[in-house]
């Protein structure tokens, strides 16, 4: 579980990236100054309630805004090279090639009107991996066999698969060029916990076969312990904990993370009565001073509420906290 | 699909059998004498007067015509023309109804491709110029008094400009000393035009069956190809320029028509287009890299047609009922202004036989959409 590739150039870097969407109110901080590196065949998790802008992260990597959106800061480094300043055609060849996305609603990914092995075949052939539709076929045949899926259901239409095999459908159309990352963006929410289960595997297998880096965004903490090696814990657009996830999980340095820990039920622990985080992320147009967390801290003092925290680092674990937790303290909000 | 199709012409026969019904039943209610004026026709001579009246029972009791009506009507015989004796109504129909059907398709078909195309342009690009200059001048048409735009066309068009003739089907000068008929003229035109279509689509299917998606502009540049030839084929014939006298008359009634109802197929597709851009899949679209072209046209689009598709039917059929008012005004001799001729002079045999023939038209125009649609939406199976 080390941070960087051998040759010590990370797959991924993003460094200091702060996304506003313009509203009517004003301009929606939506991330702030979010910075990771990610490693070939590394997995990263980021984690949060809805709305921390998870999922702003990730249509920031893709540069696939909306168009209010608007970056304001940072840099998002593939392979060393520069994402943000590209050119719309640029950064269209780019897409899929290099970096793919398994989408949140798997259901709806997929257009309704084409048979699905054609839309894999459109990805692959508006990047000319292949140079016959018969040989993209065969490709997408490949794939289909990866995400165990029967290759003779590419002929099919979506609306003639179950929700699992359109998942997997939506994993092996991620795969479909070859990429070096691909972005999970809570791939498993829609589906049944066997079924789910079953696909975080073969993800997870897939990704570590292919040797790929991944991006898992999901607010399910078993998933991330299953499937990533580091994890991110965001709230109100910033990442507020990063480190392996095992210390962090282990030994949340974040109260936010502690909290969100002692929300979900462990099947090994003792039994205990689950905790509740009481209040609501903060509304991103008009957010607390400081620490955007010190309105809903047990811990929170004086400082908390004038400034936001700089990194507390313990091993390559940190949080951006005033009062990090020790290891061996758990979350007190219950 | 063969059962559904068989079902859906056991109901159309059905249907056929209301209207027909219904034909006869408003035209008994219309007040003056059916039978009294039937036999005190002057042009009709007294030994065929006998032989009509005894062939449509005018002298039984009303159920009695009634069934005798029907069993006619369902074998094809729709009696004779009152104004056009001794033509039998079918034979009138046969030759008016084409023209009709012509100039509606063609206006619709105009129309649908014209709000087709704005609609997705405009709700691509939101809040453009475009789009204000197109939602602007699309409701004002839609919604203008028809008589009087489709006056005010012939008064710029034909009047002020003298671009294009005034009205009527043909202009008798030209066709003075030719030697085929009108109808024969524009039954080739027709096969032309039916023959032009198939090539066409034949053309797109060959070129998405054989190659890439992006199989780039030469299906289209053949389409063009075959678009060139047949004027220039139609030169030679001799009777080409009997032809394009025809065309010249279609013109301002095709435009009125397309100015007049593009706005409904506009506002619609943008409409639908501004939900199915929101949806996952043409998010997915971008994801993939395609480009914005394909995006738009092949995923946002192409599945914000499908409610745009229904709303064809019924503006199909708000266009042959509308032939009435706009084949009065451009004299066009078709279904509409056969009718509006025949209920002023009585003529109700042709009355009863033109209501029918729209009715008809009206009922495959369902089912051939119906059917369109199971090929526009693989989530459409009939069972």
């Amino acid at each position: 579980m080390t941070m960087t590739t051998a040759d010590n150039q990370p797959l991924l870097k993003v460094v200091d990236l702060s996304l506003s969407y313009l509203t009517r109110q004003g301009p929606v901080p939506a991330v702030q100054s979010v910075s990771f590196e990610l490693g070939r065949g590394q997995s990263l998790g980021l984690v949060g309630e809805s709305g921390c802008g998870k999922t702003s992260v990730a249509n920031c990597l893709m540069r696939l805004l909306p168009d209010n959106g608007r970056l304001t800061s940072g840099q998002v480094l593939l392979e060393g090279q520069d994402l943000l300043p590209m050119s719309e055609e640029e950064i269209r060849r780019f897409r899929w090639r290099r970096m793919a996305m398994v989408f949140q609603a798997a259901m709806n990914a997929l257009d309704p009107v084409y048979r699905v092995g054609q839309q894999v075949v459109e990805a692959i052939e508006a990047h000319g991996i292949e140079e016959t539709t018969a040989q993209a076929r065969q490709r997408v045949a490949r794939l289909f066999r990866m995400v165990g899926l029967d290759p003779q259901l590419m002929d099919r239409y979506p609306h003639e698969f179950s929700g699992g095999m359109r998942q997997r459908a939506v994993i092996a159309m991620a795969l479909a060029c070859d990429p070096a990352v691909i972005i999970s963006d809570e791939p498993t929410t829609a589906l049944d916990v066997i079924v789910q289960d079953r696909i975080l595997r073969e993800l997870k297998g897939v990704q570590r076969e292919l040797s790929m880096g991944m991006i898992y965004i999901t607010h399910d903490i078993g998933a991330v312990a299953e499937v990533t090696d580091r994890v991110g814990v965001m709230y109100a657009g910033r990442l507020v904990e990063l480190g392996d996830t095992v210390d962090v999980l282990h030994a949340p340095m974040h109260p936010y993370t502690a909290a969100l820990m002692s929300s979900f039920p462990s099947i090994s622990g003792e039994k205990k009565a689950l905790g509740t985080l009481p209040g609501e992320p903060p509304n991103l147009v008009n957010l607390p001073t400081g620490c955007p967390f010190h309105p809903r801290c047990a811990h929170a003092t004086e400082e908390c509420r004038r400034e936001f925290p700089p990194q507390a680092q313990r091993g390559s674990q940190w949080a951006a906290c005033w009062h990090p937790l020790n290891g061996a303290q758990e979350s007190e909000q219950s | 699909m063969t059962n559904y199709l068989l079902r859906r012409s056991g109901q159309m026969v059905l249907t056929l059998f209301l209207i027909v019904t219904l034909a006869f039943f408003l035209v008994q209610a219309q007040p003056g004498d059916y039978a009294a004026f039937y036999s005190l026709n002057p042009d009709i001579p007294a030994e065929a007067r006998e032989q009509i009246k005894a062939s449509f029972g005018l002298d039984k009791p009303l159920w009695q015509q009634y069934l005798i009506h029907m069993k006619n009507t369902l074998t094809g015989n729709f009696g004779v023309s009152f104004g056009h004796y001794p033509r039998p109504v079918i034979e009138v129909l046969a030759e008016r109804l084409p023209r009709t059907i012509v100039l509606f398709l063609s206006a619709t078909a105009v129309s649908f491709y014209l709000g087709f195309f704005l609609g997705k342009a405009i709700a691509w690009r939101r809040g453009g110029v475009l789009e204000y200059a197109a939602t602007i001048s699309g409701a004002t048409l839609f919604t203008a008094f028809t008589p009087a735009f489709a006056l005010m066309m012939i008064w710029i068009f034909a009047f002020k400009l003298g671009w294009l003739p005034v009205g009527k089907f043909l202009d008798p000068l030209i066709w003075r000393g030719a030697e085929v008929t009108a109808n024969h003229v524009f039954s080739y035109m027709l096969a032309t035009a039916a023959a032009f279509v198939v090539f066409a689509f034949l053309t797109l299917l060959v070129a998405r069956k054989s190659g890439r998606f992006a199989t780039g502009r030469l299906p289209f540049l053949i389409i063009a190809a075959g678009a060139v030839a047949i004027p220039v084929a139609w030169a030679f014939t001799g009777i080409g320029y009997l032809a394009l006298d025809i065309l010249r008359h279609m013109i301002l009634p095709i435009a009125t028509l397309t100015l007049i109802s593009f706005a409904g197929t506009m506002l619609l597709t943008r409409n639908s287009m501004l939900e199915t851009m929101r949806e996952d899949y043409v998010m997915a679209a971008r994801a993939k890299g395609l480009p914005e072209k394909v995006v738009r046209d092949r995923h946002a689009a192409r599945n914000a047609l499908l409610p745009v598709i229904t709303s064809l039917v019924y503006s199909l059929i708000f266009a042959i009922d509308g032939s009435v008012i706009i084949e009065g005004v451009f004299s066009w001799p078709g279904t509409g202004m056969t009718l509006l001729q025949a209920v002023r002079s009585e003529d109700l045999p042709l009355v009863m036989g033109a209501m029918v023939f729209i009715g008809l038209f009206s009922l495959l125009a369902h089912v051939i959409v119906d059917v369109l649609y199971v090929y526009l939406d693989p989530r459409i199976r009939y069972q």
